[in-house]
């Protein structure tokens, strides 16, 4: 039979690369990488898709994800197209904001830039637990509202939040500084034992605070008169 | 294309006709030049013995733009091409059509046929289609298709013919032109109002002594075609008659038609043009879109296309029928007629761009969903003749988008097809998953 | 050699290059000497005086191709249409919140993306342009840009932080130009607010080398068909209001209304009734044939062969020459005459909405009621008849609109789109004078069916024999009231919808029954 593609035999184009496809390559490898990574993560600490906040199984999670992304280079701008990516289920096939937080937490941490900004305005889900033990020298910018946990076990960073948060904002921080914008919900500062939670709008209310400082619109509100420290 | 002495001669026969006999307005543009539409259609039909069919209002020259060029062409004179069109009303019969049997041999017990007009020269003209009965229609179906007549057992076979036939736009005494018979057109084409300015002048400058009529030849021919002669014979006696009328163009109007030869040397020049990459790429992704169905197999105007399939972007959606074999043909002759005509090389995208919508437009069954979108929309061509051109850019506009990606799944078609281990190209539009069908790779694509 | 002749020479082979635009011969105009091209309506121009300024370091043939292949793949390729220009238009004003800004971005954006194509697609020059070309402000960073995602030197090298994030977008992938425009502008907005806050100061703007992008390039049916595409596209009606009152001046100077095209200069737009009638546009109805009727006679109507056995009553002996036999005989078949019915014409319609509180404020967000109104408005007046409107919330205090029947579209949606957003009541007196003004109008009905004086509707309804379609949302007593009471009645169709959506979708079913049937 006649070979119906005869006047295509040529038709090889010898395409042209830019620099631009290289990049974007690069980039969607990397990407790729990186949700590995994070698939890794939810096969091992979310079977059947549950995971529960707990203070142990946030510390396994994070220890995951940091073996999950050992090798990987990656930048600031390669965490956001990671946060997008969780928007979109035909990239990844399941959301589950509490270890999507803790993985992108460790790849803050272990970004080579010391100032980073994720800006997430246009994101639909609110990430939880964003600014987990971020180290000293290391700020995080948040462009955008976040979840629950935001900023629990800060180890010396800054960490602001153009938004507003929800509730346990820096529940167990330790030093540090946190700036968030607009409001906050529940307990906020549970367990905190040291550094800064300064906010520039509402907080519904404290948690059981240990030590460090509390701002609510430029007022000192923790420690104060009317609260004082808890003891665990 | 290096000799343009052809190409010369049909350019100063077009220039003539719009000068001086089919006075209209350039509708279209190619290579920089403005041209009628129905008149460089009417002159590629007669050139690469294409079928053509008119459409238009009332008394706009649809019948006559068709008679000019047929005359000038084929070199038969006026008065003849007159008396051999067929006129489509209800009471027409094959005796009138086709031909007849000889009544003295009839009255002496012998069939012997008497062929029409019509069914004996190459320029055959039906005026107003639509008026013959859906009967008559199948009647001269295979006559037109093939050129072949048939009546009391004896066939004649015409070697060339060019057919235009005329309608008019839908009224209380048409009927509709059955499908195999629409189907079998090569164009679609408007004759279009002229403007009120030429319109003045046509009716001021209206011609009294035609310069295509010349009686005598007229009579020379019709006692020819009258004859008892065989066909073939009676043909080289016409084609005498045919060259006197040629002298007689030439020396007093300054044209010169086409002997035969030269017409068969013509149509051997135009198929000599081979598409370019772009162009024979462009057509397979269009026949893609008006073929295929993800969930049947195949378009079938029997099969309704539902919302939510994969290529509800694509034509396919739009449309309930397929596209026959006939519109590749179609596509071929005329893009190859034009690029003749305008001394190319070969054919490009912009031949196939042009051409498309006139050999589509008429083989198309639209959704009604798709057409009542689009009917409120402001046009200078008919609805038909609109959607297509609307549809062509639409689909140019994918080829551009993905021209490189296209021509490499065709590249690795091929290697396929040699022999070679390929894994063949992803893609969203119906042609990727017609290569896969020919190099015998699976359609993973969900329903 | 002078650039009238260099393009001559040069504009087969471009075209050649960009697959044959259907793009007239470019043209020469004076211009400035910073701005390369103008673009209007399809008509390229090249300013003579960017020419001869750039000739002293290029050369010219390369100078007019490089030209040439950027206004032609802005034709050709971004944005193609007017339906992409506003949707990367809308897409940048949600950055940047400005009109001025999100202009500016969307030129730039999509700037880079044709140059970018031409780059990789095409054999051009435009990388030696560009070196050419004078850098500051923005266009220094996109020419930082281009050297770096095209891996050419273009003498820049500066803003590596920024061309660092602006070389991440993928410009080629258009299905993500959205995306791309957003996180473009993002990248360069404080370079555009500092450009244009320059400008502002100095009372001069800076020109794009390579020309504006504006209304004029597009014609006034691509502008019309770019409305409808966006008007089904965007989420919110707000989206489509806020990018048609950015372009209401542009769009009014050159003749748009929202009656539609060719209403001459100065006719106002009014966003939310465009928005309605141009998404309503994508719910149609084909225009009703004229019928064919069977006069009941029968008529000779064409031949066929005789054949032994078939009745001589019918053989026309004048075909069949005399003889009765196979083969040559003919009969006549007769068929019954058929002309054209007389045309029946379309009854007018009468649309019954609500706007009282409990309905959506069709100017806020989509109301799919007013959307299924404006779809049976169309399909009326489309087919020649007349639409009234009769617009309640409390009407009995005045709060209703009562619109005559006529054939005015533009005054129909005003009437529809009106919301009161108070109680419900209607006056049935309203509906009793709007009836009286036509023969036997179809009625619409469009509401929750939290009428107050519903019972007073449903007498009405029952004693009328007009067909009625009443479309009402959501499940109460209300409405399993109407439906007990009016059961009964042929003439009166009920619907319950579960999925607003489904409201035009509803209501032009039954308009295309009403349509075919006679009333």
């Amino acid at each position: 039979m006649k070979n119906p593609f005869e006047a295509f035999h040529h038709a090889g184009i010898l395409k042209r690369e830019i620099p631009l496809d290289t990049i974007l390559k690069s980039k969607e490898a990397t990407l790729a990488k990186i949700l590995a990574g994070y698939e890794d993560l939810l096969k091992n600490e979310a079977k059947d898709l549950v995971w529960l906040m707990q203070y142990s199984t946030v510390i396994k999670a994070y220890s995951i994800a940091e073996k999950g992304m050992e090798g990987i280079e990656y930048t600031a701008e390669d965490i956001e197209e990671f946060c997008y990516a969780l928007d979109h289920s035909d990239q990844i096939p399941y959301l589950i904001t509490g270890p999507a937080g803790v993985y992108i937490s460790a790849l803050c941490n272990h970004a080579e830039e010391e100032e980073i900004t994720l800006h997430l305005r246009d994101l639909n889900v609110k990430v939880n637990l964003l600014g987990y033990r971020l180290p000293p020298h290391k700020t995080l910018i948040v462009e955008g509202n976040v979840g629950d946990f935001t900023g629990i076990g800060l180890d010396g960073g800054e960490l602001i939040i153009e938004g507003s948060g929800k509730n346990y904002t820096g529940a167990g921080m330790k030093r540090g500084k946190i700036v968030v914008r607009h409001n906050l919900g529940f307990n906020t500062g549970h367990g905190m034992t040291g550094g800064e939670l300064i906010v520039g709008g509402r907080i519904k209310g404290l948690g059981k605070i240990v030590g460090g400082k509390v701002f609510e619109r430029d007022q000192l509100i923790f420690p104060n008169e009317g609260i004082k420290p808890f003891y665990f | 294309m290096q000799n343009g002495h052809y190409q010369a001669r049909i350019r100063a026969i077009y220039n003539y006709i719009s000068d001086n006999l089919y006075l209209n307005r350039p509708d279209i543009a190619i290579k920089g030049e403005a041209f009628n539409s129905t008149l460089l259609l009417g002159l590629l039909t007669g050139l690469n013995r294409g079928k053509e069919l008119i459409i238009g209002e009332p008394g706009l020259g649809k019948t006559t733009s068709a008679e000019y060029v047929g005359s000038i062409l084929y070199r038969y004179p006026l008065g003849l091409i007159w008396g051999s069109e067929v006129s489509g009303h209800p009471e027409q019969t094959e005796e009138k059509i086709i031909g007849r049997p000889h009544l003295g041999e009839l009255n002496k017990g012998k069939e012997k046929v008497v062929w029409s007009n019509f069914a004996q020269i190459p320029v055959k003209i039906v005026d107003e289609i639509n008026r013959l009965p859906e009967t008559k229609q199948s009647m001269i179906l295979n006559g037109v298709d093939r050129g072949n007549w048939e009546y009391l057992n004896e066939i004649l076979i015409n070697d060339e013919y060019s057919l235009f036939a005329t309608a008019n736009y839908q009224d209380r005494g048409t009927n509709t032109i059955i499908a195999p018979l629409i189907d079998r057109f090569d164009v679609l084409i408007e004759s279009r109002h002229p403007g009120a300015n030429i319109a003045y002048i046509i009716g001021k400058e209206a011609i009294v002594n035609h310069p295509l009529r010349h009686p005598q030849y007229e009579q020379e021919l019709h006692q020819i075609l009258r004859g008892d002669k065989p066909y073939a014979e009676k043909m080289a006696l016409a084609e005498g008659v045919c060259d006197l009328f040629g002298e007689y163009m030439k020396e007093q109007l300054g044209l010169e038609g086409l002997t035969k030869e030269e017409r068969k040397k013509i149509n051997e020049e135009m198929l000599e043009l081979d598409f370019d990459i772009d162009a024979n790429a462009f057509v397979r992704m269009m026949l893609a879109e008006l073929s295929f169905c993800h969930k049947y197999g195949q378009k079938r105007s029997v099969e309704v296309c539902e919302d939510g399939c994969h290529y509800t972007g694509y034509l396919c959606h739009h449309i309930k029928n397929c596209a026959s074999n006939r519109l590749p043909l179609s596509i071929r002759n005329y893009t190859q007629a034009l690029a003749w005509f305008l001394e190319d090389d070969g054919v490009d995208l912009e031949h196939v761009r042009l051409i498309i919508p006139y050999v589509l437009a008429h083989r198309i069954q639209w959704k009604d969903s798709y057409l009542s979108k689009k009917e409120g929309e402001g046009r200078n061509d008919p609805f038909q003749i609109y959607l297509v051109k609307e549809a062509t850019e639409e689909i140019f506009q994918r080829y551009n988008e993905q021209r490189e990606y296209l021509l490499e799944a065709f590249s690795l078609g091929y290697r396929s097809c040699a022999g070679e281990e390929v894994i063949p190209l992803e893609g969203d539009h119906p042609i990727y998953e017609e290569i896969k069908k020919d190099i015998g790779a699976k359609d993973e694509k969900p329903l | 050699m002078e650039i009238e002749d260099i393009i001559q020479k040069v504009w087969a082979r471009v075209r050649r290059k960009h697959l044959y635009p259907q793009l007239p011969l470019p043209t020469v105009i004076e211009g400035g000497e910073d701005v390369a091209l103008e673009i209007k309506s399809k008509q390229l121009s090249i300013s003579s005086a960017f020419f001869n300024k750039l000739k002293e370091k290029m050369d010219g043939e390369d100078i007019v191709e490089a030209v040439l292949d950027h206004g032609i793949t802005h034709y050709m390729y971004c944005p193609w249409d007017f339906y992409t220009h506003i949707t990367l238009y809308n897409e940048a004003k949600k950055v940047v919140r400005q009109k001025d800004q999100a202009q500016r971005a969307t030129t730039y954006f999509m700037d880079v993306v044709t140059d970018t194509y031409c780059v990789k697609e095409k054999d051009t020059k435009l990388a030696a342009l560009y070196k050419n070309l004078p850098q500051s402000g923005v266009h220094e960073v996109l020419t930082a840009l281009y050297e770096k995602i095209w891996g050419e030197d273009l003498g820049s090298g500066k803003h590596e932080e920024l061309v660092n994030c602006l070389s991440r977008i993928p410009y080629l992938e258009r299905r993500k130009w959205g995306k791309s425009i957003k996180k473009f502008t993002k990248v360069i907005q404080d370079m555009l607010e500092e450009e244009l806050g320059n400008e502002q100061q100095s009372a001069q703007s800076e020109p794009n080398p390579m020309g504006e992008h504006s209304l004029e390039n597009y014609s006034l049916e691509e502008i019309d068909r770019g409305l409808r595409e966006f008007a089904s596209a965007v989420e919110d009606l707000q989206e489509f209001k806020e990018t048609v009152e950015d372009l209401k001046e542009e769009l009014e100077e050159k003749g748009y209304g929202t009656g539609g095209m060719g209403r001459g200069k100065g006719n106002a737009i009014d966003a939310n009734l465009l928005y309605y009638m141009k998404l309503a546009e994508s719910y149609t109805l084909p225009i009703k044939k004229i019928p064919i009727e069977k006069r009941g006679y029968l008529h000779p109507h064409a031949h066929r062969p005789w054949e032994i056995g078939k009745p001589f009553a019918d053989i026309d002996v004048w075909t069949s020459f005399g003889k009765v036999m196979p083969g040559i005989t003919q009969m006549w078949t007769k068929r019954e005459g058929e002309t054209h019915g007389e045309f029946e014409g379309t009854p007018d319609s009468l649309i019954i909405i609500d706007s009282s509180g409990s309905m959506i404020n069709p100017r806020e967000r989509l109301s799919y009621a007013v959307l299924g109104a404006a779809c049976a408005c169309n399909a009326y007046l489309k087919h020649e008849a007349r639409a009234a409107v009769y617009n309640f919330s409390d009407a009995l205090r005045g709060n209703k609109i009562v619109l005559d029947f006529n054939h005015d579209k533009e005054h129909v949606y005003q009437a529809i789109c009106r919301y009161f957003g108070g109680g419900t009541a209607l006056d049935l007196d309203d509906i009793t004078y709007l009836l009286s003004c036509a023969d036997n109008p179809d009625i619409f009905i469009i509401t929750d069916m939290q009428i107050t004086n519903l019972e007073k509707l449903i007498d009405f309804f029952t004693g009328i024999e007009n067909r009625v379609t009443a479309v009402h949302l959501g499940h109460n007593v209300h409405a399993a009231r109407f439906k007990d009471a009016t059961e009964k009645k042929k003439n009166i169709s009920l619907f319950n919808v579960k999925n607003k959506e489904d409201i035009p979708k509803i209501v032009l079913g039954k308009v295309k029954e009403y349509l075919t049937s006679p009333s």
